[in-house]
């Protein structure tokens, strides 16, 4: 491995990452942004699963 | 409850759409799916399985100034315990509001104990100052 990440640890902040997402209530895709949820002054849970199409 | 629910798993959002909409379990779900096929974000939270390329069952807490507060990480044959996140998501947001209080590990919900101010004089007497919360509350 070449690039080895950094984990963020617990009382650290979070990278300014960002993601695609499908959105069900729009039925659209759209983009999470860290940046924006912090502009916004909102709270973020984020719930990682292995697969979809599998028993979650 | 005052955050916002995003899942992220290292599929495509194209997958995501198509499992959304075949899965009659699914259908209450109204949070934004996330992907993450480069697994970057999911390594990030040290989630990543390098062997299956797959994301763990990991959920964390982020406060509005992007501080990670709260971590839980599930091999892949456990569920989750939605009463104990709840629990600690609620922990939380009310820490946040009263920045001198603590939630003990008994603690499940707004009005429950807390320990208020705990520094040098609680050593040694956390008995004591449950009980005594106990009373308060």
């Amino acid at each position: 491995m070449t690039d080895v990440p950094t984990i963020v640890r617990l009382g650290q902040k979070v990278p300014l990452f960002e993601l695609t997402t499908y959105d069900p209530t729009k039925d659209e895709f759209g983009r999470f942004s860290m940046a924006q949820q912090m502009e916004r002054r909102r709270w973020t849970v984020l719930f990682f699963y292995p697969a979809d199409f599998t028993f979650v | 409850m005052g955050c916002d629910v995003v899942t992220v798993s290292t599929d495509t959002e194209f997958v995501h759409l198509a499992w959304k909409r075949c899965e009659k379990e699914l259908e209450r779900v109204n949070y934004p799916m996330a992907a993450d096929p480069t697994g970057n974000v999911s390594r990030m939270f040290g989630v990543y399985d390098e062997k299956t390329g797959l994301a763990l069952r990991g959920t964390f807490m982020i406060d509005p100034e992007g501080t990670l507060l709260c971590t839980e990480v599930n091999f892949y044959n456990l569920g989750r315990n939605i009463d104990e996140l709840l629990r600690k998501f609620k922990a939380n947001l009310y820490m946040k509001r009263k920045t001198n209080e603590v939630c003990p590990s008994k603690w499940k919900d707004e009005g429950d104990k807390t320990l208020v101010n705990p520094g040098a004089k609680m050593v040694g007497k956390v008995h004591e100052a449950l009980e005594e919360a106990l009373q308060g509350a």
